[in-house]
């Protein structure tokens, strides 16, 4: 009988999967370690047969990269010697036990099956499990278990076909792993030892860590960005013309085609034309079937930024809600980029089993007899996990509260992909009225559809328009010219900088909102709930230009914020509810300045400023700083198109030039701490 | 000889309704080659006194120029037969704030043009349509000074859009206006009214262009001023 070490990334998945194999299993418990056991059963494996089986696990990376000794004190050598200082892996500390028990159990067994997350991570954490058992027994035959959720059927069957490990994504996290720990070292030691002394401290407070990450640099520069363009702007008047028209009892208002325009002269002279034409003539009358089209399956990406925006929870509180919702079986893999779904994928027995919730149960009814359609698919795949989706139901006094909203939505969103577009007839009226014109838009919704179990959007039938005929000509009820002001946009909210991350490349999907925590821990931005009164009222004497939201500028949220949040005075509102933005500190502030101010092709926090660079060739560091080209050279890795060698070689090279202009150029950092921090510059407040 | 080719030169330039002043033209023959063909001298001609400042180069017959009232406010509509020769001496985008064009400038001067990434930034929400972010693409419309060959300036609207009147074009550039509406003091501009010349007047467009960011920034200023009023 076959003897088969399977080993999984963390004690949950273990246990799950060794019961669905091994139905009931006995626990052993492992010395040194209390929270992971070692799972005992047989199972006849398709291409084994008959084995006895140990289920083990880890909990995350098993090992750890740091410089050697010589190099690991901070007053022990240059920075700039950690670019190219040995590293050493080992085992890492509090993680022997776990080791240990591989080595032992690898030394019983002949065959290693990985049960890691198929993500990179989890491709390099198994290759650490690997290296560890093969040390101890080399004759070992590995494999790996391909799967996205942890349902019954979908383990039996990954249990029957394994593949090998994916050695190259394991080298870009490699890459990633080894980058991080250089630069992250190199830049954190160098500003600290420079600016730490700079910044006021609190009593006996440790001196502050002034730490620097390739992704969180360009995420608090997206803060700083948008928190500058608060600072700055200028609010003006805009005039524009109204028109309204009586019809069958109905008050009809005409917006102005021009929206409106900056030049008050310019409008008031249209506006006479339009009073001397006295007539206005309807040009356009259209009816038409229109669509508001059902959501696409779910992402990662997509999961946060709705999180963040409708359940009143941080991305990293959602992806940590949405990971013990995967453990617990309850809903797929929750770190995806695919949103669509395989067509052989039985998406009604998903839907079958929402049937007895007492919310969306009926919904998911109606889905059963007839109303079920395959999901709408969008462009990406990932190639290893699903969309997110629920793979069982979960009654809702089962769940935390967190756990809870996020299930729900899940659920609703995925019941609203298998569901069809909601329906309606959009009217369409232009007129024109001396020589300008006008429109008027109106929609009836004939079917909600996915509507009525998806919340999340809104779509509603506007006033009833009365029917007009082309070509017909009345005279205006009201016609008149109006003002308002341009309002300020608002600050950065965390749906709006996941996007931007995305977009841009910064992190991952699986690490976007770690990154985002990261800069808050580091009290380089705070965080608030939007709106948040505390702020307006707090620097209400700092604000300039009075009214706003008069007109229809945009946005239409609160007033330009005065100083920068003092840096870690009193943290924001953390969780408070709604969505939260994020405002810099002026230590925040004072770093991204400070970069950019170095130079141009030093900006840590613009990537997206290198894509542009690097297409005119302004300089050859430029692409330096771009993590968005990271994470592209992570994908070139993966798919064999570079190597873990080449990335980090070219990467540590770019950086270094932004390195060593930084250090020349010190003073031009400590000038931002000074002016921001220190305060030696008249606050702007 | 010299002579006739002064007329040739000069009926050429009056077929554009240019009328230059006899020194321009001594000038321009003085400084050419007798060899040059005549099709090609009266290219030159023309390229080269487009580049002028009207104000100096041109003879203006009453005909060619903006009515000596033509400010009078009190006048709601009236007609401009033309042709009148005039040159754009300054031009501005009112169909956009001008702190959202000095954004833009700015933008531009750090590099930051990529189309992905301003759509990105003005994401308020996955399925709201993004602003439309002003530009040299901009579609206006458009607030105008115009200047006849007497120096007489005048406001004028290009409300309807036309092939060559943008925020990209070249300041002193020379139009012939005719048959245009003058409401209120203003010359309201019609595709079928304006013929662009071309031509520039380089010191003028240098100054302007260099100075562009900063007006605006004064006249957003003043604007909030009056807001806040």
């Amino acid at each position: 009988m076959a003897r088969i070490l399977c080993v999984a990334e963390k004690p949950s998945i273990a246990k799950a999967v060794a019961n669905h194999l091994g139905g009931q299993v006995r626990a052993d418990n492992v010395r040194g370690v209390q929270w992971v056991k070692n799972y005992k059963f047989d199972y006849n494996f398709q291409q084994w047969g008959q084995s006895s089986v140990t289920f083990t696990c880890v909990a995350g990376h098993v090992k750890s990269s740091d410089f050697t000794d010589r190099y690991r004190k901070w007053q022990s050598c240059q920075p700039v010697e950690l670019f190219e200082a040995p590293i050493q892996t080992f085992v890492a500390d509090g993680k022997k036990a776990i080791a240990s028990n591989i080595e032992a159990q690898a030394r019983l067994a002949s065959i290693l099956f990985i049960w890691t997350d198929c993500d990179r991570e989890g491709e390099h954490i198994g290759t650490e499990i690997r290296d560890i058992a093969l040390k101890a027994n080399p004759n070992m035959q590995v494999c790996r278990a391909r799967f996205s959720n942890i349902e019954r059927a979908h383990i039996i069957d990954a249990a029957r076909n394994p593949i090998p490990l994916d050695e190259a994504q394991a080298n870009a996290v490699a890459a990633r792993i080894e980058l991080d720990l250089r630069l992250g070292a190199a830049f954190t030691r160098m500003q600290t030892l420079a600016l730490q002394a700079m910044i006021p401290q609190q009593g006996e407070e440790q001196r502050k860590l002034i730490s620097y990450g390739s992704c969180q640099f360009p995420t608090l520069g997206f803060v700083v960005d948008r928190y500058l363009r608060v600072r700055n702007f200028v609010p003006e008047p805009f005039w524009y013309i109204k028109v309204v028209h009586e019809k069958d009892g109905i008050n009809v208002r005409f917006s102005w085609a021009r929206g409106h325009l900056f030049d008050r002269l310019a409008v008031t002279i249209i506006f006479e034309q339009c009073l001397i034409a006295k007539t206005a003539k309807v040009t356009k009358m259209t009816k038409k079937p229109t669509k508001k089209w059902k959501p696409l399956p779910l992402t990662t990406v997509e999961l946060q930024k709705m999180g963040s925006r409708f359940l009143r929870m941080t991305s990293q509180e959602v992806m940590t809600t949405a990971e013990a919702l995967y453990t617990k079986g309850w809903i797929s893999y929750p770190r995806t980029e695919t949103d669509q779904f395989d067509k052989g994928m039985d998406l009604r027995r998903l839907v079958e089993k929402q049937q007895q919730d007492n919310r969306w149960g009926n919904f998911a009814q109606g889905l059963m007899n007839g109303g079920f359609n395959q999901p709408r698919n969008g462009r990406n795949n990932d190639k290893a996990h699903p969309p997110i989706h629920p793979v069982n139901y979960v009654a809702p006094t089962q769940l935390g509260d967190n756990e809870k909203k996020v299930y729900e939505f899940v659920v609703r969103r995925f019941l609203a992909c298998c569901s069809e577009d909601a329906v309606g007839e959009a009217t369409d009226v232009d007129i024109e009225y001396g020589g300008e014109g006008f429109r008027t838009h109106g929609l009836i919704v004939l079917a909600r559809n996915y509507l009525d179990v998806y919340p999340y959007d809104r779509w509603e039938s506007s006033q009833a328009l009365p029917q007009y005929t082309v070509g017909e000509t009345w005279e205006p009820k009201e016609a008149t010219m109006l003002d308002g002001q341009t309002s300020a946009p608002s600050y950065l909210t965390e749906p709006e900088l996941i996007s931007l991350m995305d977009v841009n490349g910064i992190g991952t999907d699986a690490t976007m909102a770690d990154h985002i925590a990261k800069i808050k821990d580091r009290e380089y931005v705070i965080a608030r709930a939007k709106g948040g009164g505390a702020a307006n009222g707090g620097h209400g004497a700092a604000q300039r230009g009075g009214g706003r939201g008069r007109g229809r500028g945009r946005g239409g949220r609160g007033g330009r914020g005065g100083a920068a949040a003092q840096n870690g005075g009193g943290g924001g509102g953390g969780a408070a509810g709604g969505v939260q933005e994020f405002i810099p500190t002026t230590l925040g502030i004072a770093l991204i300045e400070g970069y950019d101010n170095v130079g141009f092709e030093t900006s840590l926090s613009k990537p997206f400023l290198r894509k542009e660079v690097r297409r005119c060739g302004r300089c050859a560091a430029a692409i330096c700083a771009d993590y968005g080209q990271m994470e592209v050279q992570m994908k070139a890795i993966c798919e064999g198109r570079s190597t873990r060698n080449d990335v980090v070689q070219q990467n540590l090279e770019q950086y270094r030039a932004v390195f060593t202009r930084t250090n020349q150029q010190i003073h031009v950092l400590k000038a931002a701490v000074r002016k921001y921090v220190v305060g030696e510059e008249a606050n702007h407040g | 000889m010299a002579n006739n080719l002064l007329a040739e030169l000069a009926a050429h330039l009056q077929s554009r309704h240019l009328q230059p002043t006899p020194a321009w033209l001594q000038s321009f023959t003085a400084g050419i080659r007798p060899t040059t063909p005549l099709p090609a001298l009266k290219q030159t001609a023309l390229f080269r006194l487009l580049a002028t400042d009207i104000t100096t180069s041109l003879v203006a017959p009453p005909t060619t120029l903006f009515p000596g009232d033509i400010l009078n406010a009190r006048i709601q509509s009236r007609h401009l037969a033309g042709p009148v020769v005039c040159q754009v001496i300054d031009v501005e985008d009112i169909g956009h704030s001008r702190w959202s064009q000095v954004e833009t400038i700015e933008a531009k001067e750090r590099g930051e043009t990529t189309k992905g990434r301003e759509v990105v930034r003005v994401i308020p929400d996955a399925d709201a349509q993004p602003d439309v972010q002003p530009d040299v693409d901009s579609k206006g419309p458009f607030k105008l000074l115009l200047q006849d060959a007497k120096g007489a300036k005048v406001y004028a609207f290009d409300l309807k859009g036309i092939a060559g009147i943008n925020m990209g074009m070249s300041l002193g550039i020379k139009v012939l206006l005719r048959n245009c509406e003058v409401r209120r003091g203003v010359v309201m501009l019609e595709p079928g009214g304006v013929q662009i010349l071309g031509g520039k007047i380089e010191a003028l467009d240098k100054i302007w262009k260099e100075g562009r960011k900063e007006r605006l920034i004064s006249a957003a200023n003043a604007g909030r001023e009056n807001a806040a009023g």
